[in-house]
């Protein structure tokens, strides 16, 4: 994998009924992420929205922290449709991201059921600063 | 002037050769109805006869007058030449031509009878008006490209300033003063005169130059022949401008988004004042002007932002604080105009019990928004302060604190807190989302700090696992980026640095000062990467000392060592 023979980004869509597959090829970073948030929410705009939406990462080379941001913000999109995100297929360098950060837990969770917190304090956004 | 133009006086030559001397002077010759002015004149340099359109061009010009005293120069001397040789007539050079009764005149020889000359006078007025409309607007076109080209060439603010009061001198007007919008309740004023640029700042209200106060706020600019240069106050008026003002322009110089000033020309008392085109012209002028100018501020701007944040990067030459050595390495990614998302600070323990924390983060994406994420990190992290001995406690109001529903743009970050115990120095650290920092221990091997944690600025909750940390005396923890383990360069140029690569690095650096071990993790990234294109690298060294000079009473005695 050299900057001369990556694989440049696409996006496959497929539909089922009640269900929505976006394979992600090449790179994802500060120039893809956009298209990627682009096409989630043009899937999850259906109407009955899809019960879950999965993303195959079988073909994923990088993926930086635009690319995590943008995951993030699926994630969160998702969760305000009620769809379930599934991450599939995940490379070891995807796996190991997401490990170190601390998301992959939160990503991969249901809906609704937040994994439990233990830091800080409930509910900060208050200003308790 | 081409043949077609010639045409019709050859045929009515032909035809008017064709008659006795004298049918020209009298009513019914051919010419007299011609629609150009045409003059007989016989060899003697007298006027034998003239149409009614020559006489209204020519009032002297009527049969019996001396042709010199009748009609201007330009036309007696190509008669004169004319007669004076044999050639041919109509020879392939230019007629001759000149003013007459106000009008542009081409004058067009042919034989008449008895070796007469009859002139005939075409008028190429709106022509020539047109060709000096042309060339006008030629120059203009040409000049507006220079505008553009010499403009572009500089993002420094005070000399694009200077350029377009240097333009504008040159080509506009006796005077230029570009006014931009006031810092404060001063107007910094540059004076363009023919002798160069002035800088200064003038305490003055806008609303004393007619238009100033709305060509500011970038609406369009009031007519000049509205305003009345009396009007003007002295301190508008260029140094050594001599002379009142005739007539002056005042324009606005559209920014990006925000008006970038306005433009003041001005053209001293018998100098020709501002037509409508040139005003149109002005305004043309003005929006490269401002576009050029608006430019280099914003440019002038994100540099100084990134400046500022630069600058607070470690304080230099704080290397030690109460036994424990500090040092830092920052590489600027090749993008300098972008502030970097990476960043680290030092908050030194106020007393040798305390401790002293360091924050090493990377933020999501670059630029400013990174910047702003950057600076809000910074500052809050600095409020908790106080907290710093629960960190995952300072970790969580620091998310609650960054959490938006607008955006998932997130950090990661470490924080250690140092202290020196006995010849030791005891370390917690907690990494938030971030990969741990590496303990380099006095036989040379290198572990991973055992901490975890979630990254900040997105999640509701999050998680963090604090490692305490013992460093013998010449072991070093290092802090670091991404920047550094996924620099792409090596041999074949597209592999990562990598974690193994770095934990080789630092085995080598067993029982070397902090200094030396940022040195060596920099000097090894930036040989890996040779030049190529790299993201920010930040490095922070945290290092029990060797050896600890205690004291050096009055600076000249030898101060005492331990080990």
């Amino acid at each position: 994998m050299t900057p001369m023979h990556r694989p440049s980004f696409a996006l496959a869509a497929e539909t089922g009924p009640g269900t929505a597959r976006l394979r992600v090829t090449g790179d994802l970073d500060h120039e893809t992420t956009g298209e990627l948030v682009g096409a989630v929410r043009l899937h999850l705009g259906a109407r009955p929205a899809p019960d879950d939406l999965h993303l195959d990462f079988a073909a994923l080379s990088t993926c930086d922290s635009t690319g995590l941001s943008g995951l993030l913000l699926v994630h969160r999109l998702a969760g305000a449709r009620g769809t379930r995100l599934h991450l599939d297929n995940r490379p070891p360098f995807l796996e190991r991201l997401l490990d170190i950060t601390g998301t992959l837990e939160y990503l991969t969770a249901p809906p609704g059921e937040e994994p439990p917190g233990q830091a800080g304090e409930p509910e900060q956004r208050t200003g308790a600063l | 002037m081409g043949p077609a133009a010639r045409a019709p006086v050859v045929a009515i030559f032909e035809d008017s050769s064709a008659r006795p001397r004298g049918t020209g002077t009298g009513s019914g010759a051919v010419w007299d109805d011609a629609p150009c002015a045409v003059l007989v004149v016989d060899p003697s340099g007298t006027v034998v006869g003239a149409n009614a359109v020559a006489t209204g061009l020519l009032p002297q010009a009527v049969p019996g007058a001396r042709l010199e005293e009748a009609v201007p120069h330009w036309l007696a001397d190509a008669h004169r030449r004319l007669t004076a040789s044999s050639a041919p007539l109509s020879g392939p050079g230019e007629a001759p031509g000149g003013e007459a009764g106000g009008r542009s005149l081409r004058a067009h020889p042919a034989r008449g009878g008895n070796g007469d000359v009859v002139w005939w006078l075409l008028d190429d007025t709106e022509l020539r008006l047109a060709e000096d409309a042309l060339r006008g607007e030629r120059e203009r076109t040409a000049l507006l490209a220079e505008v553009s080209e010499t403009l572009s060439a500089t993002l420094n603010v005070e000399r694009c300033t200077e350029a377009i009061v240097r333009l504008a001198v040159q080509h506009l007007a006796d005077a230029a003063v570009l006014i931009a919008p006031a810092a404060g309740r001063r107007l910094p004023v540059t004076h363009g005169t023919p002798e160069g640029p002035v800088h200064g700042t003038a305490e003055a209200d806008p609303e004393t130059v007619p238009g100033l106060s709305e060509a500011l706020q970038g609406f369009p600019p009031v007519p000049s022949r509205w305003i009345d240069p009396a009007l003007l106050p002295d301190w508008i008026m260029p140094p050594r401008f001599d002379g009142p003002a005739g007539s002056v322009v005042v324009t606005p110089l559209p920014g990006h988004g925000v008006p970038a000033g306005a433009l003041v020309l001005l053209r001293r008392t018998g100098h020709a004042a501002f037509s409508r085109s040139e005003e149109t012209f002005a305004r043309l002028f003005a929006a490269r002007a401002g576009a050029a100018l608006s430019a280099a501020r914003l440019y002038a701007e994100q540099a100084a932002i990134t400046e500022t944040l630069m600058r607070e990067l470690f304080p230099p030459g704080l290397r030690q604080v109460h036994g424990v050595e500090f040092a830092g390495g920052y590489r600027v990614s090749e993008l300098k105009e972008w502030v970097g998302g990476d960043f680290y600070d030092l908050h030194p323990a106020a007393g040798p019990d305390e401790e002293s924390l360091v924050v090493l983060g990377d933020v999501c994406g670059k630029g400013l928004e990174a910047a702003v994420l950057t600076g809000k990190i910074r500052n809050t992290l600095h409020a908790l302060l106080p907290m710093a001995g629960d960190h995952p406690r300072v970790l969580g109001l620091l998310n609650g604190a960054l959490v938006s529903s607008h955006h998932t743009r997130f950090a990661t970050l470490v924080l250690a807190s140092a202290a020196r115990v006995d010849n030791h120095v005891r370390l917690r650290l907690t990494s938030a989302g971030h990969p741990p920092p590496l303990i380099v221990r006095a036989d040379g091997s290198v572990e991973e700090a055992d901490t975890r944690g979630s990254l900040i600025g997105v999640l509701p909750r999050i998680r963090a696992r604090t490692a305490t940390v013992e460093l013998a005396p010449g072991e070093t923890c290092l802090l670091y980026t991404d920047g550094i383990t996924e620099a792409r360069g090596g041999p074949l140029g597209g592999d990562m640095f990598g974690e193994e690569r770095l934990k080789d690095a630092l085995g080598e650096c067993a029982a070397m000062p902090a200094e030396a071990v940022v040195e060596r993790v920099r000097m090894l990234a930036g040989q890996w990467v040779a030049g190529r294109s790299h993201d920010d690298m930040a490095v922070v060294a945290i290092t029990a000392p060797r050896t600890v000079h205690l004291s050096a009473v009055d600076g000249h005695t030898r101060g005492r060592y331990t080990t």
